[in-house]
């Protein structure tokens, strides 16, 4: 009798611990269920997100311009110059022209550098210390890189959190923040992941239309031997970190490509530039 | 999902007070806690403890409590890093996230309207015993212990 007893109690246990696994599993299922369901709608779509992130980013992008108007250099020889470099790379790398927004500003100081909204700022100082034109049209593969990457966006949403970027998008008046936010997109790198990811995609960028990288990164190369009288200048140098291992990546990415590399600019057009410039 | 059950005994009015109190300490931790999803499970872990030695009717609806708030606390805390991740590391906004928010709420507003209610019922001392968290309070809470 004790051993029936026994035997029913242990049935009824086990029933019972049954009873809560399935009911346990049918919640777990509840929950995934919906959720794997919910998934195939377009939420994006729904509540309109990309359109809001478009807006933010292109009113920061026009925020952030606002800093520079004063120093931009505006000499149609020079814009159509650049110009023609950055159309050809994104002709030949189907990049859609009309997302980068190319600005040349006067200043001494060796950097390139891009904004929100495809905004790319290309230093006067960056023109005139490339002795080639594929050392220029290197760093600007690279900064478009930065752009098609989504790579401006996510650096500023870390650095200073995504609430901070609405504020300042929906008029607030953040004067100050404004201006520091643009000096850390001018001055500083993107973490060592992304700033790799970058000059890989710059380095197919320059063997798509057909120009050599290989002056690219000579021109690393070149900067980080410059004097220390120059230092201050090389921004672009010094706030990249480890110029020669990028060089090296970018030679090792760039060879065994047998491609007949050719120049963007003809070489009057690429001279006149710097003598424009130098005036 | 809830049912109204029969408890071993006829609750006092100190008891069906005190096991009410279990589940008016989650709701007022979500009040205050929000959007931290530990601070619920800590307020209700605390009143757990603190009646771990009373009466069965009162260590039942206090087990019941923290088991609904543990279970809340998986997907509260896994909901909470993902969005943090979005406002400082800028992870995107995807169609995943925006669904597994919805799935969330609708988890979070089913328990607090249940706890609620619970809370109400309890108070007039009838057991309620929630779909599978009811069970799994029969299993770790014994009326002799």
């Amino acid at each position: 009798m004790v051993v029936l007893w026994g035997i029913i109690k242990h049935y009824l246990q086990r029933k019972f611990m049954k009873k809560i696994v399935i009911q346990g599993a049918i919640i777990i299922i509840v929950f995934f269920g919906t959720w794997i369901s919910l998934t195939e709608v377009d939420w994006i779509k729904v509540f309109e997100v990309q359109k809001t992130v478009n807006k933010t980013e292109q009113k920061l992008g026009e925020l952030f311009l606002e800093t520079f108007e004063k120093t931009e250099n505006k000499n149609i020889l020079i814009v159509n110059a650049i110009d023609t470099i950055v159309t050809h790379i994104c002709t030949e790398n189907k990049i859609d022209r009309e997302k980068i927004k190319i600005h040349v500003l006067n200043k001494d100081e060796i950097n390139a550098f891009a904004m929100p909204n495809g905004h790319l700022i290309v230093y006067s100082g960056l023109i005139l210390s490339s002795d080639i034109q594929e050392e220029l049209t290197g760093v600007i593969c690279h900064e478009i890189a930065h752009i098609e990457l989504n790579h401006v966006m996510k650096k500023l949403v870390k650095e200073i959190g995504l609430t901070v970027l609405i504020s300042m998008a929906t008029g607030n008046d953040a004067a100050e923040i404004i201006k520091e936010t643009v000096k850390m997109l001018s001055s500083s790198a993107f973490d060592r992941s992304l700033e790799k990811e970058a000059d890989i995609k710059a380095v197919d960028y320059l063997i798509r239309a057909k120009v050599n990288p290989e002056p690219f990164a000579n021109f690393l190369y070149k900067l980080s031997l410059e004097d220390d009288a120059k230092t201050e200048y090389l921004k672009w140098v010094s706030n990249h970190p480890a110029s020669k291992e990028r060089a090296e990546y970018i030679i090792e990415h760039s060879k065994n490509k047998l491609i007949k590399y050719e120049p963007i600019l003809s070489i009057e057009t690429w001279n006149k530039l710097k003598i424009e410039l130098t005036e | 999902m809830i049912k109204i059950k029969n408890f071993s005994y006829a609750p006092g009015e100190h008891e069906a007070e005190a096991a009410s109190n279990s589940y008016l300490m989650s709701l007022i931790a979500i009040i205050v806690g929000l959007p931290l999803p530990i601070v619920n499970l800590i307020a209700t872990l605390i009143f757990y403890l603190g009646n771990r030695k009373s009466t069965y009717f009162v260590r039942w609806h206090c087990t019941q409590a923290l088991l609904a708030q543990l279970s809340m606390l998986f997907i509260n805390s896994y909901t909470f890093w993902w969005t943090i991740s979005i406002i400082f590391k800028g992870e995107p906004i995807t169609s995943n996230y925006i669904a597994f928010l919805i799935v969330v709420i609708i988890f979070n507003l089913t328990e607090f309207i249940t706890t609620i209610y619970t809370a109400i019922q309890t108070r007039k001392g009838i057991h309620v015993e929630w779909w599978f968290y009811g069970a799994l309070s029969n299993i770790i809470c014994k009326e002799n212990s």
